[in-house]
C-alpha cells in the first residue's frame, strides 16, 4: 500500500508492506538509521521520534498509521543547543539512548523553556539509559534550557 | 504476521462497514501500544487491521447534561490535560497520567485500555469507581453496558467481533463527591501496576458515607468493583474504627480471591494501604480542598 508522509521537512510518497512499523520505514526504507531499536516493546524509548508534535515510540506505530503525518527524527533536529549541551555535560556515553533522549528533550523544551528538574525527569521517564545514571542527561537538558533562555552563548 | 490489508477509515460508519465485512479476521487498532506487541509476538494473527485513529468523532471529551462522555479514541495525554474534567475527577487524571510513559500516553487510548482487559489497566479502575457506561456500536445498532459487567475473564470482554466501543460515560461528580486513585508500581514510569485502587465517595457534613464505590486493579483476573467493602462502608460514619474494620474485610476478601498464588499475602496486605490512600484522596476532594501527597 502507498502512504504519504513528511519526514524531517521532506515529503515522501512511498510503497510499504502492511506489516511494517514506523521504525522499519524510517531505518530500512528511508535509511534514517539514527533512530534506534532497543526493546521493541515501548519500554526503552530508544526508537523515540516526534510525530505531529508529540513523542512516540516508533516501534509501536504501524507505518500505515503514519499516513499524512509529520515526523521528526534525530537527523531532523536542527537545535544545536541541545546537542552541544549533551556534549558539554558528558551526557553521551555509548550513545544508543541519545537520539531518543534528545527528541524527548526537544519535545519538552519546545513547550517549556524553563523546566524544573521534575519536569525534565518526567519528560525523559520513557527513555532508558544504562550508562550515565541520568544525572548528566538531566544537567544537559537544564543547560540547554538555560542557553535557550539566553543565559549564555556557547 | 499475516496481514493482507490495512484500512484507515475516516468515519465510524466506514469503520463499522469494514468490521462487518471482516469480523474475526480483523482487529481494530487505535494507539497500537498493546496491539503491535501482540501482533509481533504472534498472540494474535489478523488478516486485516482497521485503524480507527483517524476518526475524529471518536476522540475527545464532551459534557452531555449531567454526564461526561469520553470518546474511545481519546489518548491518555488528552485525558490527563482535559480542562473539562474538574478537580473532583482528579483520580481519573492521576490514573491517565500514571499510564506507561509520555510516549505511550501520546498514543495509547482509553478505549484500548478497556478493550484489552488487562488486569492492570490503570485507567479502567477510576472509570469503574465512576460506574461508567460503555456504548458499543455495530452495523446492527447500539447497545449500552455497564463497565462493571463488561469484563468476563483475563483479557476477555463482552464485545462482539462486529462491535466497536465508541464512548464511555459517567455522571459528573458534584458537591460532596470526589474520585481518588492510587497505584503501587515497581518503577515510576512504565510500571505495570502491582496494585491500584480508585474510590468514588459522596460524604455528608457529619462524615456519613452516602455513596462509595471502590474499584481495584491487579488483584483479580480483571479490574473489578470491591462490593464487600462498599456494602460495609455505605451509610456508616467514616472514623478510625469503621476504617479499620473495612480494611480487615478488604484484606480477607482479596486473600481469599488470590488464594494459592504466592502473591496473595503480599497483595492482600498492600491493598489495604493502597485503598486507604485512594480513599483519603477521594475524601479530600469530596470535602472540597486539601491535598494529599503521594
Amino acid at each position: 500500500m502507498k502512504i504519504e508522509l513528511n519526514v524531517n521537512g521532506k515529503d515522501y510518497s512511498i510503497e510499504i508492506e502492511e506489516h511494517l512499523r514506523l521504525i522499519d520505514l524510517l531505518r530500512d526504507k528511508l535509511n534514517l538509521t539514527g533512530t534506534k531499536e532497543g526493546c521493541g516493546e515501548g519500554e526503552c524509548g530508544a526508537c523515540t521520534v516526534i510525530m505531529d508534535g508529540r513523542i512516540v515510540n516508533s516501534c509501536l506505530v504501524m507505518a500505515f498509521q503514519a499516513h499524512k503525518s509529520k515526523i521528526i527524527t534525530i537527523e531532523g533536529v536542527e537545535d544545536e543547543d541541545i546537542k552541544n549541551a549533551f556534549i558539554e555535560e558528558g551526557a553521551v556515553q555509548c550513545g544508543f539512548c541519545t537520539p531518543g533522549m534528545i527528541l524527548a528533550a526537544k519535545s519538552l523544551l519546545d513547550k517549556n523553556e524553563n523546566p524544573s528538574e521534575q519536569d525534565i525527569r518526567e519528560a525523559i521517564s520513557g527513555n532508558l539509559c544504562r550508562c550515565t545514571g541520568y544525572n548528566k542527561i538531566v544537567s544537559a537538558i537544564k543547560k540547554a534550557a538555560e542557553i535557550k533562555r539566553g543565559g549564555r552563548n556557547v | 504476521m499475516n496481514l493482507k490489508a490495512c484500512y484507515r477509515p475516516l468515519t465510524l460508519k466506514e469503520a463499522l462497514d469494514y468490521l462487518e465485512e471482516y469480523k474475526d479476521k480483523s482487529k481494530i487498532i487505535a494507539g497500537g501500544t498493546d496491539l503491535i506487541i501482540k501482533l509481533r509476538k504472534g498472540n494474535i494473527n489478523p488478516q486485516v487491521l482497521i485503524d480507527i485513529s483517524f476518526i475524529n468523532e471518536l476522540k475527545g471529551v464532551l459534557e452531555v447534561g449531567e454526564y461526561m462522555e469520553i470518546g474511545c479514541g481519546t489518548t491518555f495525554y488528552d485525558l490527563a490535560s482535559c480542562i473539562l474534567l474538574n478537580e473532583r475527577l482528579k483520580g481519573l487524571k492521576d490514573a491517565a497520567r500514571s499510564v506507561g510513559s509520555p510516549q505511550i500516553r501520546n498514543r495509547g487510548t482509553i478505549g484500548g485500555n478497556i478493550c484489552n482487559a488487562s488486569p492492570a489497566a490503570d485507567s479502567v479502575v477510576p472509570l469503574l469507581a465512576l460506574d461508567s457506561i460503555l456504548t458499543l456500536e455495530s452495523k446492527k445498532g447500539k447497545r449500552k453496558i455497564y463497565l462493571k459487567d463488561f469484563f468476563k475473564d483475563k483479557g476477555k470482554t463482552d464485545i462482539r467481533d462486529d462491535e466497536i466501543l465508541t464512548t464511555i460515560k459517567f455522571k459528573t461528580p458534584t458537591k460532596n463527591q470526589g474520585l481518588g486513585f492510587y497505584k503501587l508500581g515497581l518503577r515510576k514510569s512504565l510500571a505495570i501496576s502491582r496494585i491500584s485502587f480508585s474510590v468514588f465517595l459522596e460524604i455528608d457534613d457529619i462524615n456519613r458515607i452516602e455513596i462509595i464505590r471502590v474499584a481495584s486493579g491487579s488483584v483479580g483476573k480483571f479490574p473489578m468493583r470491591e462490593y464487600k467493602i462498599e456494602n460495609y462502608l455505605t451509610g456508616r460514619i467514616l472514623d478510625e474504627d469503621t476504617l479499620n474494620t473495612a480494611l480487615e474485610i478488604l484484606e480477607k476478601d482479596i486473600y481469599e480471591r488470590l488464594n494459592g498464588r504466592n502473591t496473595a499475602r503480599f497483595k492482600s496486605i498492600a491493598a489495604k494501604g493502597v485503598f486507604k490512600k485512594a480513599l483519603l484522596k477521594a475524601l479530600c476532594l469530596a470535602k472540597g480542598g486539601g491535598k494529599i501527597e503521594d
